[in-house]
C-alpha cells in the first residue's frame, strides 16, 4: 500500500509540471499587455519626446521587475529568420508586427533598421514645438508613424507615408523632421527589396538556460538551501510557496487567494454536511421502498433536480425571490457586512441570511446525485445472498438495513467525499459569479477576465492538485474501506 | 470457405446484439418519449429559418412571386444576389400582393422599438394577434420566441459538433492505447527516434511556419481557413511518411535496427491523467476568455477538445478486456488475425458504453455553452442563444419571461439527452437483464 501511494505521488511531479506548462502556455498567448495595463491612465504620448521616453522608461522597468523582458521558455523551436532578440521588444502590438514582417520579409537586421527607424521619426515629431499651423499636421504624423508601427501590408503601410508626406508640407517647422522620414522610407525599401523569406524555412532551436519567464515563475530565482540578499531575485517561485503579485491591486497572491478560499471553503464544507445529511435517508427510504408510489415520486424529482441547471434556479430565484419587481425575501447579493460594533450573533445572522439562497442551490446539485448513487447502491445490495441469508436468520429488518446493507453501500458514497472537494471549485465559479460571493470562483473569473495572470497560474495549480490528491485520496479510501481492493498487485 | 461461413455467422451474432439493444430501448417508454422530442428539438434546429424569421416564406411582390428565405440561402452560398429593390429592405412592411410569413414573423435581431419589454400577455403595439411576441420581448425589442428557436440550433450545433470531436479522439487514443497496450507496438529504434524528430518538422512545417497562412486565410473566409488546415495536414501526413521512409533503410545497421517497444498504453493513459486533473469548466473559460475574436467554431473545439477522456478510458478498457475473452481468442483460433479480430469485434462492442457517454456529454456540452453565453464570453455579443438570454434577465428583473422560458428550453433539452443516456444505460446493462 504504502508503495503504491509513493508511487502514486510520483506520478503527480510529471503531471503537475505538465499541467503547469499547460497554464503558462495559455497565458502567454493571451492578447492583452499586463504592463500597459498596470501603467494605464499614467502615461500619456501627448508631450515632448522627453516624457515619451520616460513613460517608455516605466513601461520597461515595470516590464524587467515583472520578469516579461525575458525569453519565455528554456528554449525556442522556431525559424532562422526570427531573431531570439525580439521578446526585448517593448509593448506587445508591435513585437506583433515586427513578427509578422519576419515572415513576410525573413530578414531580421534590415526589419529591425526600419523599425529604428520609425522610433526616431516618432521622437523627432515629439520634439517639433507646438504652433498653430502645425498642430493637426502633427496629430496626423503621429497617428500615421503609430500605425506603421502595428501594420504590415504593403497598401496600408504605403497609405501612410502619403499621409506623412502630405503633412510634412504643411508648416515649415515640420521641415526637420523630413529626413528622418526619407530615411524611414528608404529603410522600409531596403526591407522590402533584399527579402529573405527562405529563412522562415529553417528550423533553428535555440537554448536560454534558467533565466526564462517560465523558470522564474514556477521556480523562481531565489538561491536554493541558502539565504539571500532580498534585492539580488525577485522571487522564490510557485513551489516554493511565492505565488507572485495580483497585477491589479499589487497584493500577494497567496493572501488573495487565501482570503476567497476561507469562504468557498466554509460554504462548500456546511453544503457537504447538508448533502450527507440529506442524501442517506433519502437514498435508503426510497431503497427501501423499490417501486412504491413514495419511491417514484422520490425518483422522479431528483432527477429533474439533478438537470435542473443550477444557473437557471439562480438566476430565477434573483427575479422573483430577491426584490425585484416580485418578492423581497431574499438580499440578491454578498455576504452581509461583518461589523465590529455589531454583537456576534447579529453578524451570524446576517451571514445566515445572506447564504441561504446560495447554500440551497450549492447543494441541490450534490444531494440529489448522491441520493441517486445511495439508492443504486442500496439496491445491488439488497439484491446479494447475504442480506438473504441475514434476513433468514431472523434479524429484524431494521438491522438488516442499517447494519448489513447501509455500511456495503456506503462505501462508493464515502469515496465520493474525495472527488467532491475539486468539483466544489467548478461549481463556486457559477454560483459566486451569480450572487457576487468574493470567493474562490469568483475570484478566479474576475483574474481571468482582467487578464491577472498570477492568480490565474495559481488558481489552475491548485485545483489540479485538489482534483490530483483528491482521486488519491478516494483510492486509497476505496482500499481502506474495502479490504478485497488491494493495490500491491504484481507481489505473489 | 469455411471462413466466410464465420464471417456470416459473426455478422448475424453482432446484428442481433444491437437489434437486442434496440428491444430493450424500446421498452423504456421515457427513453423513447425522450427520443422523439429531441428528435422534434432537432427538426426545429434544422429549419429554425423558416419557422421564425421577418422574411415571408412566399410572397408576390411587384408582380413576381419570391421565395425570400430560399433566396438568402442561395445569396449565403454566393450562388445568387439580392435584387435591387430587395436590398436592405424592412421585409414586414413591404407593399406585397400577397405574402405568406413563417409561423414567428421575426428574425431574433429584429429591434421592434415600439414594444421593448414587453410581456407574453401585456398589452403590445402590434398590427394584429398575428403579429403578436409570443414569449414577449427583451429590452431592445427583440422576440424572444424567434431567438429561442434559432438558439435551439446553436446549442444542438454546439452539442452535436463538440461531442464528435470528443468522440473522434476519444476513440482514437483509447484504440491506440487499448490495442498496442505497452509491448505490442514494435519498431527499430531508428524508426522510434526519427519519428520523434520528424514530429517536430512537421509540426514546424506544417503548422507554425505557417500561422500566418491561416490568419490570413480566416480573414478572407472558413472555407479557405478550411483549405490551408487541409493543406497543413497534408504536409505533415507527407513529413512523418518521410520519417518512416528514411528508416527503412537504415534499419539495416545493427544497433538502429534493434526493435524496441513503444509504451503506447502508459504514454496515453499519463494523458488521460493530466487531461482529467485541469478543471474542465476553468480551463475551457481561461481560453475562451482570452480569444480576441469569440466564435460559436471555437467554443465548440475547446469543449471537444476537454470532453475526450471519459470515452477513451471507456475504449481503451473494453480493448484491454476483450482482448482476454474466449471469442477473441475463438476468432483467433478460427484463423483471423488479432487486428481483424479486435478491429472488427472489440470497438463495436465498446461503442455501446461510448454511446451512453456520448448522450450524456452532448447534454453536458449544451450546458456549458449555455453557461459561457450567460456569464458574456464565448458566442459573439450578437448572437442570441439561450444562454444570453438568461443572462439579460439579470440585469432586468422584471422581465420574468426572460428568465423562465430560455432556462426551461436549456433544462428541457438537457433532460432530455440525460433520459436518453439513462434509458441506453439501462437497455446495455446485462445486469438489468432479466
Amino acid at each position: 500500500m504504502l508503495t503504491y501511494i509513493l508511487k502514486r505521488i510520483l506520478i503527480f511531479i510529471p503531471t503537475i509540471l505538465i499541467i503547469s506548462l499547460i497554464t503558462f502556455g495559455i497565458s502567454t498567448n493571451a492578447p492583452g499587455d499586463p504592463v500597459e495595463q498596470m501603467l494605464a491612465g499614467g502615461g500619456n504620448n501627448t508631450g515632448q519626446s522627453a516624457s515619451l521616453l520616460a513613460s517608455e522608461k516605466a513601461y520597461l522597468e515595470l516590464r524587467k521587475k515583472l520578469g516579461l523582458d525575458l525569453p519565455i521558455f528554456y528554449f525556442s523551436f522556431s525559424n532562422s529568420a526570427t531573431p531570439d532578440t525580439i521578446h526585448r521588444i517593448p509593448k506587445r502590438l508591435h513585437r506583433q508586427n515586427l513578427s509578422r514582417l519576419v515572415y513576410d520579409y525573413g530578414n531580421w537586421d534590415k526589419i529591425e533598421g526600419y523599425y529604428k527607424s520609425i522610433r526616431q521619426l516618432e521622437l523627432a515629431a515629439y520634439d517639433v514645438p507646438k504652433d498653430d499651423q502645425n498642430a493637426t499636421a502633427l496629430i496626423k504624423i503621429k497617428d500615421a508613424v503609430n500605425a506603421l508601427y502595428m501594420n504590415h501590408k504593403t497598401n496600408l503601410i504605403d497609405k501612410n507615408f502619403n499621409i506623412i508626406d502630405e503633412r510634412l508640407g504643411d508648416s515649415p517647422s515640420l521641415a526637420v523632421v523630413r529626413p528622418i522620414y526619407e530615411n524611414v522610407k528608404s529603410n522600409y525599401q531596403t526591407m522590402v527589396d533584399k527579402s529573405t523569406t527562405w529563412k522562415n524555412y529553417i528550423p533553428s532551436l535555440k537554448f536560454y538556460g534558467t533565466e526564462n519567464q517560465y523558470h522564474r515563475w514556477f521556480f523562481g530565482d531565489k538561491p536554493w538551501f541558502r539565504d539571500a540578499d532580498p534585492s539580488t531575485y525577485t522571487g522564490a517561485g510557485f513551489i516554493r510557496g511565492d505565488f507572485g503579485i495580483s497585477y491589479q491591486d499589487q497584493r500577494p497572491v497567496g493572501s488573495v487567494i487565501w482570503d476567497a478560499v476561507k469562504i468557498t471553503m466554509m460554504i462548500s464544507f456546511i453544503s457537504i454536511i447538508i448533502t450527507y445529511m440529506i442524501a442517506i435517508p433519502i437514498g435508503v427510504f426510497s431503497a427501501r421502498r423499490k417501486g412504491s408510489v413514495a419511491d417514484q415520486t422520490i425518483t422522479t424529482i431528483l432527477f429533474v433536480l439533478y438537470s435542473l441547471p443550477s444557473f437557471w434556479l439562480a438566476t430565477l430565484a434573483i427575479v422573483f425571490l430577491c426584490g425585484g419587481d416580485y418578492l423581497d425575501i431574499f438580499p440578491p447579493y454578498g455576504l452581509g457586512e461583518w461589523s465590529e460594533s455589531n454583537s456576534l450573533f447579529q453578524n451570524i445572522k446576517t451571514r445566515a441570511y445572506h447564504l441561504i439562497l446560495p447554500l440551497i442551490l450549492w447543494t441541490y446539485g450534490s444531494f440529489t446525485y448522491l441520493s441517486r448513487q445511495m439508492r443504486g447502491g442500496m439496491l445491488s445490495v439488497l439484491g446479494q445472498d447475504y442480506i438473504r441469508t441475514a434476513r433468514a436468520k431472523g434479524l429484524p429488518e431494521d438491522k438488516v438495513i442499517w447494519k448489513h446493507t447501509m455500511r456495503n453501500s456506503m462505501l462508493p458514497v464515502i469515496t465520493l467525499f474525495a472527488s467532491v472537494f475539486p468539483l466544489m471549485i467548478s461549481g463556486a465559479i457559477v454560483l459566486e459569479i451569480i450572487f457576487s460571493i468574493p470567493g474562490m470562483g469568483k475570484v478566479a473569473f474576475e483574474a481571468i477576465v482582467a487578464r491577472n495572470y498570477p492568480i490565474v497560474f495559481s488558481v489552475m495549480m491548485f485545483s489540479c492538485m485538489l482534483t490530483l490528491v483528491g482521486y488519491l485520496v478516494s483510492d486509497i479510501l476505496y482500499a481502506v474501506v474495502d479490504p478485497r481492493i488491494s493495490y500491491s498487485g504484481g507481489k505473489k | 470457405m469455411s471462413n466466410n461461413n464465420q464471417r456470416e455467422q459473426i455478422n448475424e451474432l453482432d446484428q442481433s446484439y444491437w437489434a437486442y439493444v434496440k428491444r430493450q430501448f424500446k421498452k423504456n417508454k421515457r427513453a423513447m418519449f425522450s427520443l422523439y422530442v429531441v428528435g422534434f428539438l432537432m427538426i426545429i434546429a434544422v429549419f429554425a429559418d423558416f419557422i421564425a424569421n421577418e422574411k415571408p416564406l412566399v410572397a408576390k411582390y411587384q408582380g413576381k412571386t419570391i421565395f425570400p428565405i430560399f433566396k438568402s440561402y442561395a445569396v449565403g452560398l454566393g450562388v445568387s444576389k439580392w435584387p435591387k429593390e430587395l436590398q436592405n429592405v424592412k421585409w414586414s412592411t413591404l407593399d406585397y400582393d400577397y405574402a405568406v410569413f413563417p409561423p414567428i414573423p421575426y428574425t431574433p435581431q429584429n429591434m421592434d422599438y415600439a414594444n421593448t419589454e414587453v410581456g407574453p400577455f401585456g398589452d403590445q403595439e402590434v398590427k394584429s394577434a398575428r403579429w403578436r411576441h409570443l414569449l414577449g420581448t427583451d429590452e431592445l425589442g427583440r422576440d424572444v420566441a424567434s431567438g429561442m428557436i434559432h438558439a435551439t440550433r446553436i446549442a444542438f450545433s454546439v452539442g452535436i459538433i463538440s461531442m464528435s470531436i470528443a468522440t473522434l479522439i476519444g476513440v482514437l487514443m483509447g484504440s491506440l492505447a487499448g490495442f498496442f497496450g505497452d509491448t505490442r507496438l514494435r519498431m527499430s529504434r531508428i524508426r522510434f527516434i526519427l519519428n520523434i524528430i520528424f514530429f517536430f518538422f512537421g509540426i514546424f512545417y506544417a503548422f507554425s511556419s505557417r500561422s500566418y497562412a491561416f490568419s490570413d486565410a480566416a480573414a478572407i473566409s472558413n472555407v479557405s481557413l478550411l483549405g490551408q488546415i487541409l493543406i497543413s495536414f497534408l504536409i505533415f501526413l507527407l513529413i512523418m511518411g518521410l520519417a518512416n521512409l528514411i528508416a527503412i533503410p537504415l534499419k539495416k545497421v545493427p544497433f538502429l535496427g534493434k526493435r524496441m517497444s513503444v509504451p503506447m498504453d502508459l504514454t496515453i493513459s499519463r494523458i488521460i491523467e493530466v487531461f482529467v486533473s485541469v478543471p474542465r469548466l476553468f480551463l475551457i473559460i481561461s481560453i475562451v476568455a482570452i480569444i480576441r475574436n469569440p466564435s460559436l467554431a471555437i467554443v465548440m473545439v475547446i469543449i471537444g477538445f476537454t470532453s475526450w477522456m471519459g470515452i477513451a478510458r471507456l475504449i481503451r478498457g473494453e480493448l484491454l478486456r476483450v482482448r482476454s475473452l474466449e471469442y477473441i481468442e475463438a476468432a483467433q483460433a478460427l484463423g483471423f488475425s488479432d487486428t481483424r479480430a479486435l478491429l472488427r469485434h472489440a470497438i463495436p462492442n465498446a461503442l455501446s458504453p461510448v454511446l451512453i457517454a456520448i448522450a450524456f456529454g452532448i447534454a453536458g456540452a449544451i450546458l456549458i455553452e449555455a453557461f459561457l453565453s450567460f456569464i458574456g464570453i464565448g458566442v459573439p455579443a450578437e448572437t442570441v442563444t439561450w444562454g444570453s438570454l438568461l443572462n439579460v434577465a439579470r440585469s432586468y428583473t422584471r422581465l420574468w419571461w426572460l428568465a423562465v422560458f430560455p432556462g426551461f428550453a436549456i433544462f428541457l433539452t438537457i433532460t432530455f439527452f440525460n433520459l436518453i443516456g439513462e434509458g441506453l444505460t439501462d437497455a446495455l446493462d446485462p445486469k438489468l437483464k432479466k
